[in-house]
C-alpha cells in the first residue's frame, strides 16, 4: 500500500483524501460488496432510526454500525476525531429542543426571568438524537471509505436526475483541488508564524483575504479546466463509464431481511405494540 | 507589449520545407484579451507534417496564447488562422478540436474525471465513438504512453509526471494531427522530463503527429526540435533549425532567452582549450563527440 495522504485543516474536519485513500484501498469484505447493496441498507438504516425511539435499539444498532467500521479496517482513532462536527451540530439543536420537556426535572435554570426546566426525558432525546447522528455519520463514512470512487460516481449519476449529477460528478475533483491549495495556503500563513486560532484572532483580515483569495483562485481554476474541457470537445454532458458490481446473492438476502425487520418495526410502532421498547 | 517591431530578413533565416505539407497555417494573427493585454501581435506561423516545432521564450511572450488558437479556444481578433484547410472561427472548424489537441501547462487543469480511465475516454466518447471503442482507444493511449497500470486509479493520488503522462494519454485516446504541449516538462523531476522527451519523440515517428511544444527551456527544445521559433512580445521574430538558432546569440538575446547549456559548456570549452567553435552541438552525446574528436585532432 501506498503512503496514506492527508490534506487535514484540522483533526476535526474529515479529510477527503484519507476517505478515498481508503476507497481505493481497503481490501476488506465490505470492499468487495455491492455499492448498490450498501446504498440500499443506508436507505434502510436512515429509514430505521428516523422512526425508532428506544434508547436500548438505538444503541445497539449503534453498536453494529461501530463493529462493521472496525471490521473494515477502518481507522478508530480518526473516527472519534471526526465527531466533533457532528456532535457539534447536535448539540446546536439540542440547546433548544431538550428544555421544557414533560418528565421529572433534573436541571432549573433562570435566564432573564424565564424558567428553562431539564428533565429526564429531555436527555433522553438528546441521547437519543446524538445516538440517530452518530449511527448515520458511522456508516455513511463506512460507506465512503469502502467504496470505490468510480462506483460511488456511477451510483450517483445513476440515481440522481441532471443537472445534479453533473454538479457531483464535476465537482468532486475540483473540490479535492481547492482543499489542497487552501491547505498550501494555510501552511504558508503557518510558515510565516500565523496559526490558525492565533491568526484568527490576531489577524482575522489576512485570513479574510486568504479566504478570499481561495475563492478568487478557485473561480479562476474553474474556468481553466472548463477550457481543457472544451479542447477535448465538451458540450455540456459528462457521463461515467464503469459498470458498478450487481448485489451478490448474499446481499440480496441481507437486502431482503433487513427490509422485513424495518417493515415490522414501522408497523409495530403504527400499532403501538411494544411501545415500551420501540 | 506595445512596441512591436516586424522581424528583419536577416532574422528569418528559416527557409520553408516545400516538400512537407503544411497542417496549419498563422497569417499575421493578432489578439488582445479583455483586459488590453497582447497576447500575440502579428504572429505568423506555421506547422508541417510530421514535425517537431519549439515555440522558444520568455514568460509572457504570448506562446500560450498562440497555442490556444490553434484548437480553436481562441480567436484570433486580426489576421486569419487556417488549420488543415479550415478557417478559425468559421462553422466548418468547430470541430477543430479533433484535429488538434492541447495539453495543457498545469495537468491539474486537464484531469477533471473521477478516475483515470474516464478522463482519457472523455475526449473519445466526445467525438462520438461507441463506448467499448473509446474504451479500447483509452487503453491504447495510456499504454502508448507507458501508463496501463494507472488505469483504476484516482487523479488525486497520482504524481506530478504521471499526471502530464496521463493528459497526454487524454489526448492521444483522440488520435489527432497535431498536438501541442504547453510548457510539458515544467515542475518535473530529470527522470520524468526524460519519459515526456521519449514519448513526444514516439508521437512524431511513431504515430507521425505533428508536435507543437511551447516551451522556455532551451536545453529540452534544443534535443528534440526539428524547428525552433523564437518569440517574444506576442510575435516570431525568428525561425529556423536549433543549431541556427541557439548558435546566434544575437537572436537568442533579442528574444529574452539564453543559449542552452550544451552550448554554453562548449564555447566555454573552446576557450579554456583555445579551440575555434567550428562546430555546433546540440545535446550531451554530440558535445561529447565533438570535443574527444577536437581532443584526439
Amino acid at each position: 500500500m501506498s503512503t496514506v495522504p492527508t490534506t487535514t485543516f484540522s483533526e476535526h474536519i474529515p479529510d477527503l483524501d484519507l476517505i478515498t485513500w481508503y476507497a481505493e484501498n481497503n481490501k476488506s469484505v465490505f470492499a468487495f460488496m455491492s455499492p448498490w447493496t450498501k446504498f440500499a441498507i443506508l436507505t434502510l438504516l436512515v429509514v430505521l432510526v428516523t422512526v425508532l425511539h428506544s434508547i436500548i435499539l438505538l444503541i445497539s444498532i449503534y453498536v453494529a454500525v461501530i463493529c462493521i467500521y472496525l471490521i473494515a479496517g477502518l481507522p478508530a482513532k480518526k473516527l472519534i476525531l471526526w465527531y466533533t462536527l457532528p456532535i457539534l451540530f447536535v448539540f446546536s439543536l439540542i440547546g433548544i429542543l431538550v428544555w421544557g420537556e414533560p418528565g421529572f426535572p433534573l436541571i432549573s435554570l433562570k435566564i432573564f426571568g424565564l424558567t428553562a426546566i431539564l428533565t429526564d426525558k429531555g436527555v433522553l432525546i438528546a441521547i437519543s438524537l446524538l445516538i440517530k447522528a452518530l449511527t448515520m455519520v458511522t456508516f455513511s463514512l463506512f460507506i465512503l471509505m469502502t467504496t470505490r470512487y468510480s462506483y460511488l460516481a456511477t451510483v450517483i449519476e445513476r440515481i440522481f436526475p441532471a443537472p445534479l449529477d453533473q454538479i457531483f460528478l464535476l465537482s468532486y475533483r475540483f473540490l479535492f483541488l481547492t482543499i489542497s491549495m487552501t491547505a498550501a495556503m494555510l501552511k504558508a500563513v503557518c510558515s510565516r508564524g500565523g496559526g490558525v486560532i492565533y491568526s484568527i484572532r490576531m489577524q482575522g483580515k489576512i485570513f479574510a483575504e486568504v479566504f478570499a483569495l481561495v475563492f478568487i483562485r478557485s473561480f479562476d481554476r474553474a474556468e481553466r479546466v472548463h477550457k481543457a474541457m472544451i479542447a477535448r470537445g465538451y458540450k455540456g454532458h459528462f457521463s461515467m463509464n464503469n459498470e458498478v458490481p450487481a448485489p451478490s446473492q448474499y446481499g440480496m438476502i441481507s437486502i431482503v431481511i433487513f427490509s422485513i425487520i424495518v417493515i415490522a418495526i414501522l408497523i409495530a410502532s403504527q400499532l403501538k405494540w411494544g411501545l415500551n421498547i420501540l | 507589449m506595445t512596441s512591436l517591431k516586424t522581424p528583419t530578413p536577416d532574422q528569418l533565416c528559416f527557409q520553408p520545407p516545400t516538400a512537407l505539407k503544411e497542417l496549419i497555417h498563422v497569417d499575421c494573427a493578432s489578439h488582445v484579451y479583455p483586459d488590453g493585454t497582447i497576447g500575440i501581435h502579428q504572429m505568423c506561423f506555421r506547422v508541417f507534417e510530421s514535425e517537431i516545432v519549439a515555440l522558444c521564450g520568455p514568460n509572457g511572450s504570448g506562446k500560450s496564447t498562440l497555442i490556444e488558437h490553434l484548437n480553436g479556444l481562441l480567436t484570433p481578433s486580426e489576421g486569419k488562422i487556417v488549420v488543415r484547410g479550415r478557417l478559425i472561427g468559421s462553422k466548418e472548424a468547430a470541430d477543430l478540436w479533433k484535429d488538434v489537441g492541447i495539453v495543457f501547462q498545469r495537468s491539474d487543469d486537464q484531469l477533471f474525471a473521477p478516475t483515470v480511465l474516464d478522463d482519457v475516454m472523455f475526449g473519445p466518447i466526445n467525438m462520438g465513438i461507441p463506448y467499448a471503442n473509446a474504451k479500447s482507444a483509452a487503453l491504447s493511449a495510456l499504454k502508448a504512453v507507458g501508463a496501463s497500470d494507472l488505469v483504476h486509479k484516482l487523479p488525486n493520488f497520482l504524481s506530478g509526471g504521471q499526471k502530464r503522462l496521463i493528459s497526454i494519454a487524454g489526448i492521444l485516446a483522440m488520435k489527432p494531427k497535431i498536438i501541442a504541449l504547453d510548457e510539458p516538462t515544467s515542475d518535473l523531476d530529470p527522470l520524468h522530463s526524460d519519459i515526456i522527451e521519449r514519448l513526444i519523440l514516439e508521437l512524431k515517428n511513431k504515430f507521425t503527429i505533428s508536435v507543437v511544444i511551447a516551451t522556455h527551456d532551451l536545453d529540452f527544445a534544443a534535443r528534440i526540435a526539428d524547428r525552433v521559433c523564437l518569440v517574444r512580445r506576442g510575435s516570431i521574430c525568428a525561425e529556423g533549425s536549433p543549431a541556427d538558432m541557439f548558435y546566434n546569440d544575437r537572436l537568442i538575446n533579442g528574444a529574452g532567452l539564453q543559449p542552452p547549456t550544451v552550448v554554453q559548456l562548449y564555447r566555454a570549452m573552446c576557450i579554456e582549450k583555445g579551440i575555434s567553435a567550428t562546430e555546433r552541438p546540440l545535446t550531451i552525446q554530440q558535445l561529447v563527440e565533438v570535443t574527444s574528436k577536437k581532443i584526439v585532432e
